[in-house]
């Protein structure tokens, strides 16, 4: 191999995370191992947002000269699946270790049958390297529930190769020949062989140069679900190489309020041509609007029927779908505060409440009657419009614990329960 | 002549104590009882049924359990009743009635040369006091069509008695069909089987151990709705096909009120029913009810307390059902932490899946079906609206299905046309399936609150 292929595997690590995990109405500590490779001589280190989350609380990194070191969360975005973090340079310091720093090459110049590897820790398999091809170097693959029930793809296109990526591979790199990351390895099919995916280079660089200085990407959202038109052009009566349709417009949203409506075909966005025949020309149509400052004025430019209309949608701040996690431990309770796009899913009136995640065995909550998928709008005579508020009442509780009534909306039938010491 | 009287004495003792043997008994509870067979239409295939009716009145009527057919089953739909004597194989003809809302009961009635020999369930004697604890009773199974619907005796005793919220017993084991007759030892009418409840077992196999399982016996039942429950409702034979006239409430997503939550409300001994959503434009609107409220009484007789919990919410059900619209009622209900007395004047029930008008697009492999007020609560539309159509059926491999069309989608745009009513929608679809150049058409539809552009390839 070559010196920089070399260099590269010095360059890339193992992941071992310990993480709380709220599923069972109790905070329990679960492990994985993961891979990652590291970017830069002041030691971050990318990898996969599901292999490093936020409720991380113990992060290890094993360097390729087989010393452990131990790492912090710098950035995270499930959007593209990333997760920085940043190694203990002081222990490395007083340890005297030293590692190699990777490479970037241009995702944008592969092509179709290059020779790529993957380099991680394959079911806990340290430093194996597999081989393959570009398979496909402009895949459209979204997933609403895709990291760890959090969305991604909605604003990049993927690498798809036939490396062998097995889980363990994700958040290590896809390399040429000449070591240099083109992508990060973070998905496979399901069920099927030989079909992997990567974020390309170039999204990883520049997700990663924003969670450095912000630890998060801010993006901007409209409310619009775009699906690509194909072949639906001469429906709409369309001239060659224009519009993509609005599939779907969330209710409340930006789009909404401006009056965009499903089945208009929008042609331009901001004045500029939009194309959208094929599903993988979704992504930079979305994240042309997602990389605008929150509160910008998109002027979007839509066919309806025979006409064409001009609406002005004024952006606001894109939020995810999963809302914080909290465990209650004298109830047996695990909740998650409702998202705006949660409550959108579940056609709830608003984001008011939490949502049980688990309930222990046993405990009050369960034992009150309470269940996994409820929403709880209210205890005693207080509505949760944040999960802060349930955290106080809460901590009244464990002052002096006394029976609380809690509502509860299941299916949207609204049942009240009694939590009892 | 004290001869004579002696005589006479015992034959009296003969029909009130002893009574008749059961074979004999048996034999002639028989002629109450017929097993019923039709057909349920759909689009593309015919579903039969098989059901077990009691013999009502010398009109030859007949009652199904309310289970017998699904309610969004279109009365058009049921086809070809017949009625089979037990052990018979000659069969005659019948005329489905309709459903009874309150009692759950489809009525069907035989054509006058079928009701020879048929004896109505009210000739018997009806038990006098309730059946008690232990009480022994019996009753009639019916074998399946291939053993010529053969009648068999069952027995057992009386295990439990409860208020669903009708006074129901649980026999120890199964004592009749479901549908069918249950008498005591003089002959004496009990109740009706009702459908059974299901039972907790565990499932043995090579790879598992004991996983559980209910299982629900649907040809006999231990479960007897007790007579004085069954008589006074059988003259409620709808007027109509439609059973209506139906009450209407128009409040959505009853639930019980938990006893714990009672004693938190300083409700002990109290039971009541938390209101979760109010219909727009409803009697319950009218009536000032609001979400939360907790209903408590109903013209000044509070909720029982009924066992299980949720119990008292098929009672408020009932209480509503048993009424005619155009009724008026008086509410005390709980809101936050005071009491507040309603008078609510009962609506007429707003036309249910099973009288929407329907059309069936064969070509094109789907029916639509008016867009109802109930339709609206569900996709969260303003009351009253008209707009679009409702997928009713999708034929399995059609032009519609491998557009990703699903029944329950509500169509909204054809062509990117909006739809304001149901005549329009089936006006633009038979359009576009009587024309042969046709190569596709497009639907906007709405999902789960998100809206689709499925796209339909023709030929």
């Amino acid at each position: 191999m070559s010196r920089g292929f070399n260099r590269l595997l010095d360059a890339v690590v193992r992941i071992d995370v310990r993480e709380i995990e709220f599923n069972d109405g109790a905070k329990r500590i679960t492990g994985g191992v993961g891979s990652g490779v590291i970017i830069s001589n002041d030691g971050l280190v990318l990898t996969n947002a599901h292999v490093v989350s936020p409720q991380a609380v113990e992060i290890s990194v094993t360097l390729a000269s087989l010393e452990r070191i131990n790492a912090k969360l710098v950035g995270w975005d499930h959007w593209t699946d990333l997760a920085l973090l940043r190694i203990d340079l002081e222990a490395i310091k007083s340890r005297r270790l030293s590692f190699a720093v990777a490479d970037f090459g241009d995702s944008d110049d592969l092509f179709v049958g290059q020779t790529v590897f993957a380099v991680g820790t394959p079911h806990g398999l340290t430093r194996t390297v597999t081989r393959g091809i570009i398979s496909n170097n402009n895949r459209y693959f979204e997933d609403s529930r895709g990291v760890n029930g959090y969305e991604t793809g909605a604003f990049n296109t993927w690498l798809q190769t036939d490396a062998a990526i097995n889980p363990g591979n994700s958040g290590g790199p896809l390399v040429t020949e000449d070591g240099k990351v083109v992508g990060i390895n973070s998905r496979g099919y399901v069920g099927a062989d030989n079909l992997g995916f990567a974020i390309p280079a170039k999204v990883a660089r520049t997700v990663a140069a924003t969670l450095v200085k912000e630890g998060a990407v801010t993006r901007s959202y409209a409310g619009i679900g775009f699906r690509e038109l194909q072949d639906l052009e001469r429906f709409y009566a369309l001239s060659a190489n224009t519009g993509v349709l609005v599939a779907n417009v969330d209710v409340g949203s930006p789009a909404a309020k401006a009056g965009l409506r499903a089945g208009d075909v929008v042609l331009t966005l901001s004045g500029r041509k939009v194309d959208g025949r094929f599903p993988e020309q979704l992504p930079p149509i979305q994240q042309s609007i997602a990389s605008l400052p929150v509160g910008a004025t998109v002027k979007v430019g839509a066919k309806r029927g025979d006409q064409v209309v001009e609406l002005s949608v004024v952006t606001e701040k894109l939020e995810s779908r999963v809302g914080e996690e909290w465990a209650f431990e004298k109830w047996g309770l695990t909740v998650r505060k409702v998202s705006r796009a949660y409550a959108r899913e579940n056609q709830l009136a608003d984001a008011t409440g939490v949502v049980v995640l688990g309930v222990q065995p046993g405990y009050p909550a369960a034992e009150a009657g309470l269940a996994r998928g409820d929403i709880i709008t209210k205890v005693g005579s207080n509505t949760i419009a944040e999960l802060a508020r349930l955290k106080e009442l809460y901590a009244g509780y464990e002052s002096k614990p006394e029976p609380q009534l809690v509502e509860a909306q299941r299916n949207r039938r609204i049942s009240l329960y009694v939590i009892k010491p | 002549m004290s001869l004579l009287r002696c005589s006479l004495l015992s034959f009296a003792l003969a029909l009130t104590a002893t009574a008749a043997p059961l074979p004999e008994l048996f034999q002639e509870r028989l002629k109450s009882v017929v097993a019923v067979e039709f057909f349920i239409q759909t689009e593309i295939e015919r579903q039969p049924v098989t059901v077990l009716g009691t013999v009502i009145d010398d009109a030859g009527t007949v009652i199904l359990p309310g289970a017998a057919i699904m309610p969004s089953v279109a009365p058009g739909q049921l086809r070809d009743f017949k009625i089979y004597r037990p052990g018979g194989t000659e069969s005659a003809a019948a005329t489905y009635l309709g459903q009874d809302a309150f009692t759950g009961w489809h009525f069907v009635r035989i054509e006058e040369k079928g009701r020879t020999g048929l004896v109505p369930v009210t000739h018997w004697q009806a038990m006098q006091a309730d059946p008690a604890l232990s009480d022994e009773l019996w009753g009639i199974g019916l074998r399946n069509k291939d053993e010529d619907f053969q009648p068999y005796f069952l027995s057992s005793r009386v295990a439990i008695m409860m208020n669903l919220p009708q006074k129901t017993v649980v026999l120890g084991s199964d004592v009749a069909g479901p549908g069918l007759p249950v008498f005591n030892a003089a002959g004496e009418l009990a109740g009706l089987a009702q459908p059974s409840f299901g039972q907790n077992f565990l499932m043995f196999s090579r790879n598992q151990r004991g996983s559980p399982v209910v299982l629900v016996n649907v040809e006999e039942s231990s479960v007897v709705l007790l007579a004085s429950e069954v008589l006074p409702h059988l003259g409620r034979v709808p007027k109509s096909v439609t059973g209506r006239p139906i009450a209407w409430f128009g409040a959505y997503g009853l639930q019980p009120m938990d006893p714990e939550v009672a004693k938190l409300l300083k409700l002990e001994n109290q039971s009541g029913v938390v209101v979760s959503d109010i219909m727009k434009s409803s009697p319950a609107e009218q009536a000032g009810l609001q979400e939360r409220d907790i209903i408590l009484a109903i013209d000044g007789q509070p909720l029982p307390r009924l066992k299980p919990d949720r119990i008292v919410v098929s009672y408020f059900g009932q209480q509503i059902l048993r009424r005619l619209p155009g009724d008026a009622l008086n509410l005390s209900v709980l809101r936050g932490t005071t009491r507040v007395e309603l008078k609510l004047k009962l609506g007429d029930e707003p036309k249910l899946v099973r009288e929407a008008d329907r059309r069936y697009f064969e070509k094109l492999g789907l029916t639509v079906r008016e867009f109802l007020y109930n339709d609206g609560i569900i996709h969260r539309a303003s009351p009253g609206t008209t707009e679009g159509v409702m997928v009713h059926f999708i034929k399995p491999g059609s032009a519609v299905a491998t557009a990703g069309l699903r029944s329950d989608d509500w169509v909204r745009e054809i062509d990117g046309v909006a739809i304001k009513s149901y005549t329009q929608a089936t006006e633009m679809l038979a359009a576009i399936e009587a024309d042969q150049h046709r190569a596709e058409f497009v639907l906007l539809v709405s999902r789960g609150g998100e809206t689709q552009v499925l796209r339909v390839k023709l030929n």
